[in-house]
């Protein structure tokens, strides 16, 4: 490869810091969904699989909306002890509840990429939900915030890769997030 | 003399929306056009705009065709027939996180947003009821509330409590909790800049969907006239009476004033005309020096 092709290479590949893109794991990608892919192959096992993905669907909005207006308040409050609210203790009851959902899905074959969405949805709420739990002390509230907003953006973005408009959500649309850092660059 | 310009813009509608859901207790009584309009406020070196529509894709999409929304169009496109462009608007005022008000607001890249606290944190409330409480949740994107997050990041966003007098100057935001939404507001222009202004126009959001809230029949209780509440509160219809005599006062009682922006009978109160898209533009009012954009 030549200097000047790897560099460009590099550079698309570089994310802003802020780009959600710069988490681990893996990419927020377009994936069948399984109420599609059921009827296509006219699958029982993958509509089983589409139908049991619906409450989890429902549970990761409502985990994502709560912590995203959480992470405002706490912004325009400077207010630390988000952890201590009830809400949050309600968010991990509802966290708790989808792993176990998540843990007790069948995968079929064909469903394997949406179940790898609706997991990395999962674990950024996670991770998430951890950084508020350790905002008490006494490392910058900013930078905790931002940590936790670019975990519930890349959550939402997963969570839209493995949606339909079906159960609920239309497919995910990147073009104004900075996940392939061209829409925005400026 | 007036400072501000105030124009209606239609971005997108519901032909045949129950009549029950703009006015509590219609039952059976049929069907009407359902305008979704923002408002745009220009002057004294602003362009302000009343909430910012939804955005017709993601999960916004998904609410629109669940509500029977039709001919949706984008801010470029709806701003232009006001001689406007989104990045012109500096800023914005929600009047509540529905999404067709607080769905959009990505488009509006400069804008600083305003918005009640008390909306946010009981949508966070809300979002942590039980299923059997969802109902709380109605029309409700958590994605508006994600992209919430970039702006407070940002610090173009600001929560208000309660009532913020001159936020821009004449313009006034007035809270009214626990009616249609936990933490709904309206903007009040005092278009002459005076306190006590003889030029007020009300915006009222959703706390007033059409000029029947404010002037319905009162047969069913021997007057001539009262305020009948909207269709819909997730707070308390006597919060909605209680938020409408209080934005009725401010104009002197003169309800051409208070603007409703479901309101397909605009076009009867104030100059209008219907754009190439089918869509209509309403002048309620242009600052000294302002030209039309409707004749």
């Amino acid at each position: 490869m030549t200097s000047s092709l790897h560099l460009f290479t590099r550079l698309a590949q570089t994310h802003k810091p802020e780009c959600i893109m710069v988490l681990d794991g893996p990419t927020p990608e377009l994936v069948p969904a399984p109420e599609e892919l059921a009827k296509t192959l006219g699958s029982d096992a993958l509509a089983k699989y589409a139908a049991e993905c619906r409450p989890i669907y429902e549970n990761l909005r409502r985990i994502i909306g709560q912590l995203a207006g959480l992470a405002i308040l706490a912004r325009l409050t400077t207010r630390r002890e988000i952890a201590d609210l009830q809400e949050m203790q309600r968010c991990e009851a509802r966290c708790q509840e989808t792993a176990q959902r998540l843990s007790s899905l069948h995968v079929p074959t064909g469903a394997e990429a949406h179940k790898v969405q609706l997991d990395a949805a999962y674990a950024f709420c996670r991770t998430a939900m951890r950084t508020f739990s350790e905002m008490s002390g006494q490392a910058p509230l900013e930078e905790a915030l931002d940590e936790v907003g670019m975990r519930i953006k890349r959550a939402y973005a997963h969570l839209q890769a493995a949606s339909s408009e079906k159960a609920g959500l239309e497919m995910v649309d990147f073009a104004h997030s900075c996940c392939c850092c061209t829409s925005r660059a400026a | 003399m007036a400072d501000y310009s105030i124009w209606v813009l239609e971005y997108s509608y519901v032909t045949n929306y129950h009549k029950s859901g703009v006015l509590y207790g219609a039952h059976n009584q049929g069907y009407v056009k359902l305008p979704y309009c923002y408002v745009v406020i220009k002057g004294r070196g602003h362009v302000a705009m009343v909430d910012v529509g939804y955005n017709d894709k993601d999960y916004g999409k998904t609410l629109g065709d669940r509500f029977g929304v039709e001919n949706w169009r984008d801010p470029k496109t709806v701003l232009s027939e006001v001689g406007l462009t989104p990045e012109d608007v500096d800023t914005c005022f929600i009047t509540h996180a529905h999404f067709d008000h607080f769905g959009n607001v990505e488009d509006f890249p400069k804008a600083k947003f305003y918005i009640q606290e008390r909306e946010i944190s009981k949508w966070v409330w809300a979002m942590s009821l039980p299923d059997r409480m969802r109902w709380m949740m109605v029309a409700v994107d958590p994605g508006d509330i994600v992209r919430g997050v970039d702006l407070a990041r940002q610090r173009r966003l600001v929560t208000v409590d309660g009532t913020l007098e001159d936020v821009l100057p004449g313009i006034d935001l007035h809270a009214a909790p626990d009616s249609h939404t936990w933490g709904s507001m309206w903007v009040t222009v005092r278009n002459d800049g005076k306190k006590s202004s003889q030029d007020t126009w009300v915006l009222a959001g959703d706390l007033v969907y059409q000029f029947d809230n404010l002037r319905n029949s009162g047969a069913v209780v021997d007057v001539e006239e009262m305020y009948t509440p909207v269709g819909l509160a997730v707070g308390s219809q006597a919060n909605l009476i209680l938020a409408t005599e209080e934005m009725m006062s401010q104009v002197g009682y003169e309800a051409r004033r208070v603007i409703p922006i479901h309101e397909e009978r605009l076009r009867d109160a104030f100059p209008s005309r219907i754009s190439k898209e089918g869509l209509r533009v309403t002048e309620i009012c242009l600052a000294d020096g302002e030209a039309s954009k409707v004749s």
